[in-house]
């Protein structure tokens, strides 16, 4: 089976982050990047069902500038086997992304798409329901556990109401949940046999134009000082009071 | 002969991607300014990953079990030693040829600080990894080496490295332990004293005399007949590794186990020791980065008289220099590496030549190792300051990390045989012309040293500031380059660092000469902008 991870390149998701003092982006000065953690999830239990059957072949795609190529890295690092960077400085929303990567897909006929369910940045929750509905293919969103069975898929997704358990055909798409896997630490020997893993740089085809934009970024308001109560009686009056109750 | 490996591409490759410049030498701080040094933010991406899986690796495998590890849990720091394994951590710079991963030393030392965020399980690694293995690497027969370090790299096996004794510790040569030689066995007898790893170690690097005074080293099977291991040491710190005596009676060793030619085993012992010191150094700043880690953390938590403690002035200067030697001993370590690597890659092949590498920095590897463990045991002391009562009860780390700090000055040389050593090459290689003591005049403190070597004067005391003066000067040198070269908050902490730095200076010029001495002012501490870096990430300064 052919399995197609794409990831994003993110803020390191424990950064402090502060917009710019004219609101027009973030100030990355220090910051450090990693690949979003839901994606690295999504290419651990690639990894994970490659261990179990070594006739599985890996490939992760990532949208972006060349930054993006130690994300990539990682990955090949983590285990994946080889990586595609559509270079581009393009502005993209989650639609753009799923048109940009429909052509990926196209190109590489994979059997599986498995990506994270979000990125930690603009936590859209959107690119891979937009991509699987432009494929026409079957998806599972919020999968907390993957299993191949034969050629089909079994996978388990968290609702609100419980768990569910679906059975796709393949080709289709899945996103990974948090509690997916638990991603290992990446073994040195990974790191250095990625170094030679092959990444292949693709220019954009789609680029198709954002349908949304960034305004401006604002910090959140300082939370207000909090008062202390001494009994439940007090407790509910103060929540009374505010017409919380 | 060395396989070409990572290690020696690496160092070659510093050189061309300007990241160094070509012709510093030992000891050539001295008197000249190279253009460029190596700092940490020229680690490559997939360099950083590596590290990052380190310090991934001890926050959620050591940290987490500090108490089970100071009480040696049965079986617990092997198998930690053989999970570190797994991951590469056993044979960082080792050739891949016998399963290492061939890197080079500075990266392995820089991925060793983040595995040393607790002592004990820093010296076990640090030894098995590290002293246990580059005498072989260095000095042995090939099928030595294939016959030993694959079990070593992979964490299978754990080493240890065997000179002192019980009346034999600055004075190494002074041992006692025999060997004799015995039909086609070599027969061991001695006691040496100290030997960290010694419960758990497979295989022992034990050097020997031949005859009473031909030092040679021995690779020495804990299951070998005579071979015991005594019981652990009650130790102040460091309680999780593993410190004992390793009693050798009519130990039977094959002649294959001797390592290098008989009567050089003192080669082996100290060019393993002038790469050990300079591991040691990057080992002593890990501890000193979580001090600091802790120290920040509970400043932002702890109140007094309604505001946070990290809002006192007092407080934030203890911060401020916290970061800013931390600073200085980091640019240092991580210059001298990259100059180790560049040292291997243009003479390391031959056994003559690996030897004659291992040495080239020698000097600069003891300014590493003193000047690392004094500021590690200045943080480290700080670090209890600002947890108050707390500090001083085993509630909270940093107690453990005080204790734990405390042997860094002591072990792979103490800190006065490595300040009578660093003063005493110094003047050696400028005696044999190879440096010269004139000074670079880029600073304060290189003219203050080149004045004190110039000067008549003899004796320990005098050496031992000589040997500060130089030791400030390489560190200053090499915080202000980085300083120069990446900039931003970095600035600062070269500022607060040169103000201890001159003031240390000046107190050595005045014991080498008697002489009065003006200090200048530094312009700007930056107490107040370093605290706040340090309070933000909870951490050592990283470039901004
Ligand atoms: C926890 C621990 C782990 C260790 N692990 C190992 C190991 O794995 N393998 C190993 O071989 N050894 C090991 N050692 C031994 C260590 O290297 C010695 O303790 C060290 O070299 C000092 O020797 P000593 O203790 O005999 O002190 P001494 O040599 O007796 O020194 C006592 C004091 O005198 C000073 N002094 C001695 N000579 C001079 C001089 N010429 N000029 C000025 N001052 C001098 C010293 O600096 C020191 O302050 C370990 C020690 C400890 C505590």
């Amino acid at each position: 089976m052919k399995i197609l991870v794409p990831l994003k390149r993110v803020i390191d998701p424990y950064a402090k982050v502060k917009p710019l003092g004219d609101g027009s982006g973030l100030d990355l000065s220090g910051i450090k990047f990693d690949i979003n953690p839901f994606d690295e999830i999504a290419v651990e239990e690639a990894v994970r069902m490659k261990e179990k059957d070594g006739s599985h072949e890996i490939i992760v795609v990532s949208i972006g500038t060349s930054d993006s190529e130690e994300q990539l890295r990682k990955a090949l690092a983590i285990g994946a086997d080889r990586a595609i960077l559509i270079e581009t400085e393009h502005i993209y929303d989650s639609l753009g992304i799923a048109h940009e990567l429909e052509a990926v897909v196209r190109a590489e006929s994979p059997d599986l798409v498995l990506m994270g369910k979000q990125a930690t940045d603009d936590d859209n929750n959107q690119a891979g329901q937009m991509l699987a509905a432009r494929l026409g293919w079957p998806q599972a969103t919020f999968a907390s556990k993957v299993e191949a069975a034969g050629t089909r898929l079994q996978v388990t997704r968290e609702t609100d109401s419980g768990e569910e358990v679906l059975e796709l055909p393949l080709p289709s798409l899945v996103t990974a949940d948090l509690r997916l896997n638990e991603p290992r630490y990446i073994a040195l020997p990974g790191i250095i046999k990625a170094r030679s893993k092959p990444l292949e740089k693709r220019p954009a085809s789609v680029m198709s134009s954002p349908k949304t934009r960034t305004v401006r970024y604002d910090a959140p308001p300082a939370r207000a000082a909090g008062r202390k109560v001494s009994s439940v009686d007090e407790l509910v009056a103060a929540l009374q009071e505010k017409g919380a109750l | 002969m060395l396989r070409k490996s990572e290690v020696r591409r690496l160092g070659k490759d510093n050189i061309m991607a300007g990241l160094i410049s070509n012709q510093q030498h030992g000891g050539s701080f001295f008197s000249q300014t190279p253009e460029r040094i190596f700092t940490p933010e020229d680690f490559s991406p997939d360099e950083n990953l590596m590290i990052q899986t380190a310090e991934q690796f001890s926050r959620k495998e050591i940290l987490p079990q500090l108490e089970a590890l100071d009480q040696q849990a049965e079986g617990l720091m092997p198998s930690l030693v053989r999970k570190a394994g797994e991951l590469g951590f056993c044979g960082i710079d080792t050739a891949e040829a016998y399963d290492g991963l061939g890197l080079s030393k500075n990266l392995a030392a820089r991925i060793l600080e983040f595995l040393s965020l607790n002592g004990s399980f820093s010296v076990t690694i640090g030894i098995t990894s590290g002293i246990s293995q580059v005498g072989l690497s260095l000095f042995g027969e090939e099928s030595q080496r294939q016959q030993f370090l694959p079990k070593l790299t992979s964490g299978e096996w754990i080493g240890a490295y065997a000179l002192s004794e019980p009346n034999s510790g600055s004075d190494a040569l002074s041992m006692s332990c025999r060997a004799e030689r015995h039909g086609d066995k070599w027969v061991l007898n001695g006691t040496k004293m100290w030997i960290s790893n010694a419960k758990w170690a497979d295989l022992f690097l034990v050097m020997a005399k031949v005859d009473g005074e031909r030092v040679t080293a021995f690779l020495v099977e804990r299951n070998a007949p005579g071979v015991s291991v005594a019981r652990e040491e009650h130790k102040m710190g460091l309680k999780g590794s593993s410190t004992a005596r390793l009693v050798l009676e009519n130990a039977e060793i094959p002649l294959e186990n001797q390592l290098y030619v008989e009567g050089k085993g003192h080669h082996v012992a100290f060019n393993a020791l002038n790469l050990g010191r300079f591991k040691l150094a990057s080992m002593s700043i890990g501890p000193a980065r979580e001090a600091i880690t802790q120290a920040a953390s509970y400043a932002l938590d702890r109140k007094q008289f309604g505001q946070s403690i990290s809002d006192f002035g007092l407080i934030r200067k203890k911060l401020a220099e916290m970061a800013g030697r931390f600073y200085a001993a980091e640019s240092m370590i991580y210059r001298t590496g990259a100059l180790i690597d560049q040292a291997f890659d243009q003479q390391g092949g031959s056994v003559e030549g690996n030897r004659l590498a291992a040495e080239e920095f020698a000097i600069e590897c003891s300014a590493c190792k003193v000047l690392s463990t004094e500021v590690e045991a200045f943080i480290v002391d700080e670090a209890i300051q600002v947890f108050g009562g707390y500090g001083f009860t085993e509630e909270f780390p940093v107690a453990r990390l005080y204790r734990d700090a405390r042997v860094s000055r002591i072990y792979e040389g103490t800190n006065e045989i490595n300040r009578v050593f660093l003063a005493d090459r110094l003047m050696r290689r400028a005696k044999e012309g190879r440096l010269s003591l004139s000074g670079s005049g880029d600073s304060y403190l290189s003219e203050l040293a080149a004045k004190a070597f110039a000067h008549a004067g003899s004796g320990q005391v005098f050496i031992g500031a000589l040997s500060d003066l130089a030791m400030l000067s390489y560190a200053e040198q090499s915080a202000r380059l980085r300083a120069k070269q990446q900039g931003g908050i970095f600035d600062l902490a070269y500022q607060n660092f040169l103000q201890w730095a001159q003031l240390q200076g000046a107190a050595a010029y005045q014991i080498a000469t008697g002489e009065a001495v003006h200090v200048p002012a530094t312009p700007h501490l930056g107490i107040d902008e370093l605290a706040a870096a340090v309070l933000e990430t909870k951490a050592p300064l990283r470039k901004t």
